[in-house]
């Protein structure tokens, strides 16, 4: 059968996709921003972000509470 | 700070810990499921709490503090791309704890063992992770010895500091295995936590505010604030870092056999997500102390000592700094006990069930406590000898576990990866990554954090290719992932027909 958990994982991508933003965008775009708003509050963003794509995808383990 | 406040701290913190440790006993533990996983019964909070201060080490707030000291904001970005690799939890995670749960397994390495139907496969594995894991522990151990020798100028020698943390962390391991291990986690991190957000608040209160501290910054050290900055973090020398540390949820034994442990999938998400935002504080929390130090201390002789010299400081009461002190001691244990578990877990599980087949579940158990305190004398001689080749050793630690990860990923997406490609992947790709750090770790102008991930994908795809797989073990891993993870709640789906004998 084909299950049904797991659905929400392929959103992983988007963390991915995060992971990807943060080697590149602060070794081009901000590699001259020498403030607090360059490279420090992206790479803060980006963690709150991570965070926020995971309490999202793994939303369906709640249904697998009594295993 | 007199040596009478730390030798008190010290007694209170173990007289509280050990307290907890007892607490956290359920009858004795006969199994080996039941010493090292806990009866995959644990519950989502401690298991979050735990496996934040199993994976932050005392590294985090003396290294990566002095590696913002050192080379800015950088440092930053390297622990958020470690942090954003802790989602491949989300997605390996249940797979882990479905194959653990339908096959019993005690440990990463019996699993992959299993898996591709190799016992060579599992012994590797364990015998790797002892390779780089138990330098690792070295220098952990070491790290607190030099800590206390210095900020008791010597009070505390270096070998008393040692030798305390060694016998702390067999003793939580022994009072009720992975259980005291994960309770004794959990009070140092919450202690850790408050503590350390605390400091980093006085800290920056104390230079001005926020935004004081990052005007001091942009105008007296203003490379500290990009990357490469002062060259420090230069591109190469970032994906070296990142590369491995992204893997580390899947690479490193001790926190992989975490994900078999949690009672539910539910308590497997709170482990996560406790993890994260855990994990999140912490980091901006050691990134902010290093900003701290170097706008407050810009010349220190070495970035090690941005911790030191930060809560030595007149900015942190001395009963706070002691904590933190403390605090990092215990962050220094509870990273080794929980090694010293899962690797003697592996001992004898992996190798000495493996090589003597048909041990009792008992015997195999007897035998795993009493590996645990050869590794801790393991490590403990090695921090003692203080050899450069165990610095080196625990250097190449987060890139010789990379080893792992293709046959990881491989064996829960790839049905053609095979037991001979796996086997060589590991052994191969650890043997490059310990020769690559003997002859000055550079290949073409690249480190072996970036060699060692494509060193060992293409020997485990190559080498597959060129054998066949075990289509038994296969089936029935994989049937057992849908089994266990397409049922849901009361809604029960019959075995599958054929029980495969693997």
């Amino acid at each position: 059968m084909k299950p049904e958990f797991g659905k929400r994982s392929k959103w992983i991508w988007l963390v991915w996709i995060v992971v990807l933003l943060s080697y590149v965008v602060p070794y081009t775009l901000l590699s001259n921003v020498a403030f607090w708003y360059g490279s420090f509050l992206f790479w803060a963003v980006a963690g709150l972000i991570v965070i926020a794509l995971n309490v999202f995808i793994t939303k369906d383990f709640e249904d697998h509470s009594n295993d | 700070m007199t040596e009478s406040l730390i030798w008190w701290s010290i007694a209170i913190y173990l007289l509280i810990a050990v307290g907890i440790a007892i607490m956290s006993r359920q009858g004795a533990a006969e199994s080996m499921s039941g010493y090292f996983l806990g009866n995959r019964q644990m519950n989502g909070f401690v298991s979050a709490l735990s496996y934040s201060a199993t994976t932050y080490s005392a590294f985090m707030m003396v290294g990566l503090a002095g590696l913002t000291y050192a080379g800015g904001v950088g440092a930053l970005g390297f622990e958020i791309i470690y942090f954003a690799g802790v989602s491949l939890v989300a997605i390996f995670g249940p797979k882990f704890w479905a194959v653990g749960k339908k096959f019993g397994y005690v440990t990463p390495s019996e699993m992959l063992g299993h898996r591709y139907n190799s016992k060579h496969v599992a012994m590797a594995v364990s015998l790797a992770s002892c390779i780089f894991l138990i330098p690792y522990s070295a220098v952990q151990l070491a790290g607190v010895g030099y800590l206390l020798q210095g900020i008791t100028d010597g009070a505390i020698t270096f070998t008393t500091g040692v030798i305390m943390a060694t016998v702390i962390a067999i003793f939580f391991s022994y009072i009720a295995g992975i259980r005291s291990v994960m309770w004794t986690d959990s009070l140092q991190a919450i202690m850790m936590i408050v503590a350390s957000t605390l400091v980093a608040f006085l800290v920056i209160q104390g230079l001005g505010g926020f935004s004081a501290l990052f005007d001091t910054l942009a105008t007296e050290h203003p490379q500290s604030l990009t990357v490469p900055g002062s060259g420090l973090f230069s591109f190469v020398t970032f994906l070296g870092l990142t590369i491995p540390w992204f893997f580390f949820s899947l690479s490193n034994p001790q926190v992989s056999q975490r994900l078999f442990m949690p009672s539910s999938l539910r308590a497997m998400r709170q482990m996560l997500i406790g993890f994260l935002v855990f994990g999140f504080i912490y980091t901006m929390v050691s990134v902010l102390w290093g900003f701290s130090a170097l706008a407050a201390f810009p010349s220190l002789a070495r970035a090690d000592l941005a911790t030191p010299t930060l809560l030595a400081s007149e900015f942190v009461p001395p009963v706070l700094g002691v904590i933190v002190m403390v605090g990092i001691m215990a962050a220094a244990v509870s990273t080794i006990d929980s090694i010293m578990l899962t690797l003697a877990s592996m001992v004898s599980r992996d190798v000495y069930a493996n090589v003597k087949p048909n041990v009792s579940e008992k015997r195999q158990l007897l035998v795993g406590k009493f590996v645990v305190p050869v590794i801790a004398i393991l490590a403990l001689g090695f921090a003692e000898l203080q050899l450069d080749l165990i610095a080196v050793l625990s250097v190449a630690a987060s890139s010789g576990l990379v080893a792992m990860v293709p046959a990881i990923i491989g064996a829960f997406y790839w049905k053609r990866g095979t037991g001979a490609g796996a086997l060589v992947s590991v052994v191969g790709t650890s043997a490059f990554v310990l020769l690559m750090y003997a002859t000055g770790n550079s290949l073409l102008g690249l480190p072996s954090g970036i060699w060692g991930i494509v060193v060992a994908s293409v020997l485990f795809v190559g080498v597959s290719l060129m054998t066949k797989p075990h289509q038994a073990a296969t089936d029935a891993f994989f049937d057992a992932i849908s089994e266990e993870l397409g049922k849901k709640r009361g809604h029960k789906v019959s075995p599958p027909a054929q029980e495969s004998n693997v």
